[in-house]
């Protein structure tokens, strides 16, 4: 009955939706020329060795910005986490910290890239504080959740010998939840390459503000040049990270 | 030696209350250094309650106990830590780290008395690692130093976390149903060890169990509990089918001695 029920909700919900966005496929296949045509301006891509210049250059710098975005974010990520965790602190400190880290997420990327553009100008630093920020939202919850399945026994031994809280943190919680902890990070730095790329639209630095550079002035071969780059990066970094995640499970 | 006859455990008119249940009410009770006590009794009865407090994470509503001659209620949070690392506790679950070593697992009882920031990165003084590899040759575990605890027997598992406890140093052992995740044999073989390492640091060791036959056996002082208080008090010897009837009346030990005795006949002990 109550699975009745909740298929009945889902399918209103899904109806619902597709009025108001008016979705239709049809309009996908009358669109098709123009697809057609736009997928033609953008081949063959511009391989001048200047654009293939700037593609790897800017694609790099994508790379970099999505590196030291987490990198940052993962580390505070880690101290807020275990600050957040409600087996490893008070209410009164982990309950309004995950109340901050769910407002720090809540906010698009996007603007948070608009509003540090705005504040600390063009180039590479308004996508790193921007990607920084959503990521200490995202995983200081995902590794605060970690953190309070950790085995509480382990925690008591600790206590019993005599061990601090971050002794305690350092030994019973830490071995039980680093490779967790690692896996997510990785999965947080794939998603952190496309956010990156994508923020150079809004005047971040990297592939992206390329990309939308080419756009604006209706440059397709070269905008088709820049996603083929940021493919390039998006694939490698996922292939790496399954990679090491194989090696640490 | 005066040292063996000062208590090391002195309790007076004890009250321990659960919100306002009375868990455990004891009018006095004293544990001397260098004894052996088997703490015996009906589920609920208070055993663990009483492990609790004499560790001091349990706060008596009423009276006083002392431990190694620190009363609980009267002093500091940092005295209170400081005799607390004096007294190492024993699980029914071993609560060792999975994923470290059996000598990380071992050097984790040193953390109470190691460089507090030294050990955050991993780092033990060379005397911490001499205490943990003599407290793991203690136990014979010397051959698995360097294997995952996760990868252990269950009876390995509760030898490292003895080790563990023996590189605390401690003055008192609190042990918690050791064995009762263990199989029989590999029970009493623990219950030895336990006892051997209790005897050969002068420490005194307080175990509850569930079984009368291993409580008389490793105990040389028999505590009974029931509904919060001592109805029994005496060296095992004394432990007779009669009084056993008294401590568990109604309430079954686990596992039953004989497998199928009914609650009004007396309870037998396996080789009493």
């Amino acid at each position: 009955m109550l699975r009745l029920g909740g298929l009945a909700l889902v399918a209103i919900a899904l109806v619902w939706s597709w009025r108001a966005t008016e979705f239709s496929l049809g309009g996908l296949a009358t669109g098709a020329p123009a697809i057609a045509r736009f997928v033609a301006n953008m081949t063959p891509p511009d391989t001048t060795w200047e654009i293939l210049k700037i593609g790897l250059k800017s694609g790099l710098l994508t790379l970099q910005i999505a590196l030291l975005g987490t990198g940052i974010g993962a580390l505070f990520a880690v101290l807020l986490g275990l600050l957040a965790a409600n087996n490893l602190t008070p209410e009164w400190v982990h309950h309004p910290l995950k109340i901050l880290l769910a407002i720090m997420r809540s906010i698009p990327i996007l603007l948070l890239g608009l509003i540090f553009v705005g504040a600390v100008g063009l180039g590479g630093s308004p996508g790193v504080l921007a990607i920084a920020i959503h990521t200490i939202g995202n995983l200081a919850k995902l590794f605060a959740d970690e953190c309070e399945t950790a085995f509480e026994g382990v925690w008591e031994a600790m206590d019993s010998a005599g061990a601090n809280w971050s002794q305690k943190v350092r030994f019973a919680v830490w071995p039980q939840v680093a490779p967790q902890i690692v896996s997510l990070t990785l999965y947080r730095f794939e998603m952190n390459i496309r956010e990156s790329a994508v923020l150079g639209f809004v005047g971040c630095a990297g592939i992206g503000y390329y990309m939308e550079i080419y756009r604006r002035s209706f440059n397709y071969p070269r905008v088709c040049t820049m996603v083929l780059f940021t493919m390039a990066i998006v694939l490698g970094v996922d292939q790496l990270s399954v990679q090491i995640r194989k090696r640490i499970s | 030696m005066t040292q063996r006859t000062t208590p090391v455990i002195r309790v007076e008119h004890l009250e321990v209350k659960y919100g306002r249940n009375v868990v455990l009410c004891l009018e006095q009770l004293r544990i001397n250094r260098g004894e052996q006590i088997s703490i015996i009794g009906p589920s609920g009865a208070g055993k663990t309650t009483l492990l609790r407090t004499i560790k001091g994470y349990v706060r008596p509503s009423l009276g006083k106990i002392e431990v190694l001659g620190l009363n609980w209620s009267t002093c500091n949070r940092a005295t209170r830590r400081r005799v607390q690392r004096r007294i190492g506790l024993i699980f029914q679950q071993f609560h060792l780290v999975p994923r470290l070593t059996v000598l990380q697992n071992v050097l984790c009882g040193r953390l109470g008395s190691t460089h507090r920031w030294a050990s955050l990165l991993g780092h033990f003084s060379s005397e911490d690692r001499q205490i943990a590899w003599r407290a793991i040759a203690e136990v014979g575990l010397q051959e698995q130093v360097h294997q995952r605890a996760d990868t252990l027997s269950g009876g390995q598992q509760q030898r490292v976390a003895i080790a563990r406890v023996v590189a605390q140093q401690p003055e008192v052992i609190l042990a918690d149903e050791p064995v009762s995740s263990l199989d029989p044999v590999l029970g009493a073989e623990v219950l030895s060890l336990l006892r051997e390492v209790t005897r050969h640091h002068d420490a005194t060791l307080i175990l509850i169990l569930h079984q009368p036959a291993l409580a008389k056996q490793f105990g040389n002082r028999v505590v009974g509990l029931r509904n919060g208080a001592v109805v029994f008090d005496d060296p095992p010897s004394k432990l007779t089918d009669d009084r056993l009837e008294e401590i568990y009346h109604g309430h079954s030990p686990v596992p039953l001695p004989r497998g199928d005795s009914p609650a009004d006949e007396p309870l037998a002990l396996v080789g009493a």
